[in-house]
């Protein structure tokens, strides 16, 4: 799939995607179209979710177990699949969590040493 | 998750509506967001589908993840599977080619492993692990195999630790049947654990069983083969209980054998077993002089069988001889051995004496070489064909690569490519061999005509494996790997430039695939030339006898119910009724006919004054003949005279010998007059007349000592009568019969037909290797023609553009052909030298199955090389010739 090559965009991590999709579903339901345009507003259009992305991504998560898919009707009165997180999901977005603080604590130690105590200078 | 959810899930297009629905819902949803913006229909719903990207590929990778990943794999082998069939198909005319090519190398070496198995892997059909089976045989001094005696095999079979189950059986022709449908049979007489041993089971009632062999006499029953079942009781599912007539004996049906039982007699169909303990009531007396009713089963010096068996799991063969050995030895000291000096020795299956895979496998093993020769060709075609396409499909690959493939795929598909063509030529391979099989099966049925011959050629796993297996194997080696070595290109030469290779590699390729098929070609020509010549010397020898205007009809009289005394009165009227018919010149009776193929009736012989060795071998191959014997035959007697009617009981004991016993013992036939010898523990007889040598058993067969008894001395019940007279043998023939019908309507005439038809038997040996020989031959010629042809007829077109510039420049067409006739034949002339000193080596190893004719025989190379070089000037000159007659420059233009 053909990356815009937008300077200002930033390119989604391997495997926060998934992470994304379940937090934006924390606050409930909701259809493909919406957790995309979800994920790019609350970046402030820094994150843009390529719908071929996107959908594999919704249907791993249902096979998974994590989210549970089922049709329904929109705002706009337009029917659409709305996915929903399952307990299971919410167990799995708890632990995405975790690891992700974990992982920005561990790159910001590496980035910017707060106090190097070992530095002998 | 229950599995069929799991199922569900899996199942690709289960949610393909939904994924449908669900992209069609986004892009609704995303327009009209962008229309309550304030974008018009038109503008919203572009920018919509420009937003979302490839919706397919969405799709495809939607459906990725609910597929599991093997049915992933399974779904892109299929659409290489699918693309490689419709690739090969595009092409139809190199699919074509190779499949054939590749289906007959196939064919014919599937049709050796079939009768490879037919003989040794699997010899006998309805029996599990038949190619394991082994056999014990006693040897004497000179290397002749002796069956063991009864009372020896229970006395192995009591004491051997090395076999899991020792049975014994012996094969007999038998009488079945009384009266004018009676015919003459296969039977085996057999150990009660015979069916045990080879683990066979009943279809119908019980096979035989050790409660079968307690006594002699006492157990007249029999066990019928599936075929005899249908044939003569319509299949009755009630047959036990029933009875029949063998050998004038009543023998009660105690069952069906399996059908896919047909005893254990390679070649031989037997179709009845009986219990040996019956063999005597049945009249066998295996050489034993004890005429008591239990004589063979009593007697050490009757040679019964050869005691065969499974051996225990982990003991070899040389083990279990040396165990038997051990045996044997214990018994020679209680009982001292009359005979020659004996051991034994235990053999596989397929090497027991005498038996059909002794006599073919030799022969079979020279086919087997001839058919991988014929492989070899056809790999070297098929070879020269892929390098000839890879050349077309250079820009094919070169695209691939181009457009991003992975060069493990392109591999891939090449492997799926040429396993396509493997696997149809094994297919086609395998009906050709089992079409060839069934009609050599069919022609060797006719020839054994009335009796009854069966060979296990069933096409099973084993033989499909096989081709499978040549067939992969072939097509890798030489499809592939050429494939692949074409496939190698570099891109920006074959998409910038043109895609002809004049690389000097590949030119020097297709110069050993000439040169190999040449050679090769020559040396299966060599062969298939020797082969013909063998049997045209085989059919044109003289046997020793003139088998034309003879007839041959076999009666048994014992199986009518004649005693001695009717017997002899009978036989004395049938040559005078005989004699007394129409054109007949004489007529006389004989045990056995001459080229018999079997070692018929070899009796001890004693030699007066003449004191053998201790380790003298002096059993020697005799037969009982009636006066007019050797006129009727034309079987010259170099010295005395022949039996007459007054050799009867109430006279002398007399014998005639052939030439090479006189010589041996006597110096010269004359010599030999008047001098004495014994059969058995008969009486002196005195030699009264020298006959010249016959073939007795085989054409090929080396000088053996012979002895005639005369027919008024030694009464035999199952003779055959010859005649001779003028007209069509076959009016004789049916002469013959009337004067036996004559004289007792209800006798069966075992059978009766021209002596050359009796004879011929010994010829279908030479006469079916020489055929597949022949066909073997003309297979690898016609391959190496087609292949030479093909690969030189490419190079000329590869040339089209040297041959336009040259013509342009003033050279002739004649010069053009003389130049590609010069290349065509260095290739040729080297590919003979090689395929001469090749053959001059391998026909060396046909020596012993060539029959008067040397293995360097001038003819049969001469020809060979004129076929070969012939077809290498034709397949250089008409394409040469072709192209110089082109348009010089439409070839020029053409590149």
């Amino acid at each position: 799939m053909a990356k815009t090559s937008d300077d200002a965009r930033l390119e989604l991590l391997q495997g926060t995607l998934d992470m994304l999709i379940l937090r934006t579903l924390q606050w409930g339901p909701q259809h493909g179209h919406g957790i995309g345009q979800s994920i790019r507003t609350q970046s402030e259009d820094l994150l843009r979710v390529e719908t071929g992305s996107l959908y594999p991504a919704l249907h791993r998560l249902v096979k998974r177990g994590w989210l549970k898919a089922e049709w329904g009707v929109s705002r706009a009165n337009q029917r659409a699949r709305f996915y929903r997180l399952t307990p299971e999901g919410k167990k799995q977005l708890l632990r995405e969590e975790s690891r992700w603080t974990q992982l920005v604590r561990a790159i910001g130690r590496v980035m910017k040493p707060a106090a190097p105590p070992e530095t002998e200078e | 998750m229950g599995i069929l959810s799991w199922f569900e899930r899996s199942r690709p297009d289960a949610d393909e509506d939904d994924v449908r629905e669900e992209i069609r819902s986004h892009l609704a949803i995303a327009i009209e967001e962008r229309m309550a913006d304030g974008a018009d229909p038109q503008t919203a719903r572009y920018a919509a589908l420009r937003e979302f990207g490839n919706v397919t590929l969405t799709t495809e990778a939607i459906r990725g993840v609910w597929t599991p990943r093997w049915l992933e794999a399974v779904r892109e082998y299929a659409g290489d599977l699918r693309y490689a069939v419709r690739a090969l198909a595009k092409e139809a005319a190199f699919s074509t080619t190779v499949v054939g090519v590749l289906a007959l190398g196939i064919g014919l070496n599937a049709a050796v492993f079939t009768m490879l198995k037919g003989l040794a892997l699997a010899p006998l059909a309805g029996v599990a692990r038949s190619g394991e089976l082994a056999v014990i045989s006693s040897e004497t001094s000179t290397g002749r195999q002796v069956r063991v005696s009864y009372p020896d095999y229970r006395y192995l079979r009591d004491h051997d630790r090395a076999f899991s189950g020792l049975f014994g059986s012996a094969v007999a022709t038998l009488g079945l049947g009384r009266g004018r449908s009676a015919r003459q049979i296969w039977g085996e007489l057999v150990t009660g654990n015979y069916f045990q041993v080879l683990d066979v089971h009943a279809q119908i009632g019980r096979t035989l069983l050790p409660s079968d062999e307690v006594a002699p006499g006492r157990h007249p029953v029999i066990v019928l083969s599936d075929g005899l079942w249908r044939r003569d009781f319509e299949a009755d599912p009630d047959v036990v209980g029933k009875t029949v007539l063998v050998n004038n004996h009543v023998l009660t049906v105690v069952g069906v054998a399996d059908p896919t039982f047909h005893g254990t007699v390679v070649s031989y169909d037997v179709e009845v077993f009986i219990p040996v303990m019956t063999a005597p009531r049945l009249g066998f007396t295996f050489g034993s002089q004890q005429a008591t009713p239990s004589g063979i089963l009593a007697d050490h010096r009757a040679a019964v069988f050869f005691p065969q068996g499974y051996l225990r799991p982990g003991t070899t063969l040389a083990h279990a001889a040396a165990q038997a050995d051990g045996l044997w030895a214990a018994l020679a000291r209680d009982r001292p051995l009359t005979d020659a000096a004996q051991h034994l020795r235990v053999v596989p299956f397929w090497q027991a004496p005498g038996s059909g895979p002794t006599y073919a496998l030799p022969a079979v093993s020279v086919l087997g070489a001839m058919g991988l020769f014929v492989l070899m060709i056809a790999c070297a075609n098929i070879a020269g064909l892929v390098l000839v396409r890879g050349v077309s499909r250079r820009g094919e690959i070169a695209v691939r690569l181009a457009l991003g493939a992975a060069p493990t795929r392109i591999v891939r598909l090449l492997v799926i490519e040429n396993l396509v063509l493997a696997v149809a030529a094994a297919v086609l391979g395998l009906l050709l061999a089992r079409y060839g099989i069934v009609v050599l099966v069919g022609y060797a049925e006719r020839l054994a005509a009335p009796q009854r011959i069966f060979f296990n050629t069933e096409i099973d796993g084993l033989i499909m494996g096989f081709a499978l297996l040549v067939g992969c194997g072939s097509a890798l080696l030489f499809g592939f790997v050429p494939a692949l070595h074409s496939s190698r290109v570099a891109l920006v030469s074959v998409i910038t430039d043109d895609a002809s290779p004049r690389t000097a590699s590949r030119r020097r390729l297709r110069s050993i695939l000439v040169v190999a098929q040449v050679a090769v070609s020559l040396l299966l020509l060599v062969g298939a030339g020797l082969a013909a010549r063998s049997v045209e010397a085989a059919r044109r020898s003289d046997p020793g006898f003139d088998a034309s205007q003879v007839t041959a009809v076999a009666l048994n009289l014992r199986q009518s119910g004649y005693d001695r005394w009717q017997g002899r009165t009978f036989y004395r009227d049938l040559l005078e009724a005989a004699r007394a018919g129409p054109d007949i010149e004489s007529a006389t009776l004989a045990a056995h006919v001459p080229l018999s193929l079997h070692e018929t009736r070899p009796e001890r012989i004693a030699i007066e004054r003449y004191e053998p060795d201790r380790d003298e071998d002096l059993v020697f191959m005799s037969n009982i003949v009636a006066p007019d014997y050797f006129r009727t035959l034309r079987i010259s007697l170099t010295a005395g005279r022949e039996f007459e009617e007054a050799d009867d009981e109430s006279a002398a004991p007399v014998a005639i010998v052939n030439n090479t016993l006189a010589q041996r013992f006597w110096g010269a036939a004359a010599d030999a007059i008047g001098k004495r010898l014994r059969v058995g523990d008969g009486d002196w007889r005195t030699v009264i007349g020298v006959a010249s040598d016959v073939k007795y058993a085989r054409i090929d067969e080396a000088p053996r000592p012979y002895v005639y008894l005369p027919f008024l001395q030694s009464y035999r019940g199952s003779m055959v009568l010859h005649t001779r007279g003028r007209g069509a043998v076959d009016r004789l023939v049916e002469q013959a019969r009337a004067s036996v019908a004559a004289l007792d309507a209800d006798l069966p005439i075992l059978s009766a037909k021209p002596l050359a038809d009796e004879t011929r038997g010994a010829l279908i040996f030479f006469d079916l290797i020489a055929t597949m020989l022949s066909v073997f031959g003309a297979a690898g010629m016609g391959l190496a023609a087609v292949g030479i042809y093909g690969l030189v007829s490419y190079t000329v077109a590869q040339s089209a553009h040297e041959i336009g510039i040259r013509m342009v420049l003033g050279a002739s067409g004649v010069s053009i052909v003389r130049e590609f006739l010069a290349r065509g034949l260095r290739l040729g002339a080297a590919g003979a030298a090689l395929g001469l000193v090749a053959a001059l080596g391998a026909s060396r190893l046909l020596g012993s199955f060539l029959f008067g004719v040397s293995p360097t025989d001038g003819t049969s190379f001469f020809r060979a090389l004129a076929i070969v070089v012939g077809g290498v000037i034709i397949a250089a000159i008409v394409p040469a010739w072709r192209a110089s007659r082109t348009n010089p420059l439409s070839a020029l233009r053409h590149q």
